[in-house]
């Protein structure tokens, strides 16, 4: 038992890093469900309102930036954790 | 780090490349401590403003009713900017046109500055800052100079502080955070294409991807970027609404109804 505890120590202490960056990696899930649900919408109101759809594009791009963010975020954290240690 | 026979990838380079910290991507002259992106940069403003030169002494000075070619080019990139701003902003749209188209060429260039083997302009957290700050800049002086001293009643909700100076950090992470996205991909591709040089990938990989991660990117991180400023500026200088006097009493038929309908 202690030398379980004393392995996973180790390891958190030598590759915890790249650990942290996988679980970063995980912001993807929420930005990409997020995305797909504006996509998604906006499809929607394109197929019933074929007229809007230039109002409508302009909309989707400034969500899909912002959704995009989060991924962004945990992207450089990820990033940082390899690169920089 | 270990390098394999057949495939010798090796990814020690990608550090430096990322976070230069090695004399390799780093200039240092006295108190000048730059990184090569500022060159990119510096090579960027210079293309600009020689283009922007040629423009007026080519197309502008046989400007011509029927336009053709680069006038219709030039038409429509000005007026695409300017129509966008006079939507979002209208009294201010002679200042916010021209800031965007500006910021959006020096995005949309520093990026693709790429192609040619340098280091993209964007790719430092110096730049994006700046013009992060710019917007902010412009936000908040057209944002006083519209409605004086009633944007500080805007303030008397004190999350609103928060959230005025989470934009230009925001800002500034996302295109920075993008634009070394899309350069880390690409450079782990270079590396990966090196390794597998047998092939003939490393000829055709490279191509297919560059326009995803390069072109699409430089073009839309500088929409974003502009269309976002015109948002905020929008939302700035949109006039508070007078707060609202309490209605009189409903009259006798409807005082039966539920209070919240």
């Amino acid at each position: 038992m202690e030398l379980l505890i004393t392995m996973i120590a180790n390891f958190l202490a030598t590759d915890g890093a790249l650990l942290g960056a996988g679980i970063a990696a995980i912001t993807g899930l929420g930005a990409g469900i997020g995305m797909g649900i504006a996509t998604g919408k906006a499809v929607e109101a394109t197929a019933r309102q074929p007229e809007a759809v230039g109002k409508i594009r302009t909309m989707l791009l400034l969500g899909l930036a912002f959704a995009e963010t989060t991924a962004i975020y945990g992207l450089l954290v990820s990033i940082l954790l390899i690169f920089v240690s | 780090m270990h390098v394999s026979g057949l495939l010798a990838i090796d990814f020690s380079h990608l550090a430096d490349k990322i976070f230069p910290n090695i004399e390799d991507h780093v200039i240092e002259w006295g108190f000048f401590v730059v990184n090569d992106s500022v060159f990119s940069g510096f090579i960027v403003v210079v293309a600009l403003l020689l283009a922007a030169l040629a423009f007026r002494l080519t197309v502008i000075r046989h400007w011509k009713t029927t336009p053709t070619g680069p006038q219709m080019f030039l038409e429509w990139l000005v007026s695409f900017f300017d129509k966008s701003a006079d939507e979002m902003t209208e009294k201010y749209s002679g200042l916010m046109g021209p800031y965007t188209l500006g910021a959006a060429a020096y995005i949309c260039c520093g990026v693709l500055i790429e192609l040619f083997g340098l280091r993209p302009a964007i790719a430092d957290l110096g730049a994006c800052i700046a013009l992060a700050l710019a917007t902010f800049l412009f936000i908040h002086t057209l944002g006083f100079a519209k409605n004086k001293a009633r944007r500080l009643l805007h303030y008397v909700n004190p999350i609103n502080i928060v959230t005025d100076l989470a934009v230009p950090v925001s800002m500034t992470f996302r295109l920075f955070g993008s634009i070394l996205s899309g350069m880390v991909i690409m450079d782990m591709v270079y590396i990966l294409v090196e390794g597998i040089w047998y092939i003939g990938l490393p000829l055709i990989l490279p191509a297919i991807l560059t326009p995803l991660f390069t072109l699409f990117h430089a073009f839309i991180q500088s929409y974003v970027f502009a269309s976002l400023t015109l948002t905020f500026v929008q939302e700035a200088i949109e006039t508070p609404p007078r707060r609202q006097k309490r209605k009189k009493k409903a009259p006798q038929g409807a005082a039966s109804l539920p209070a919240n309908t």
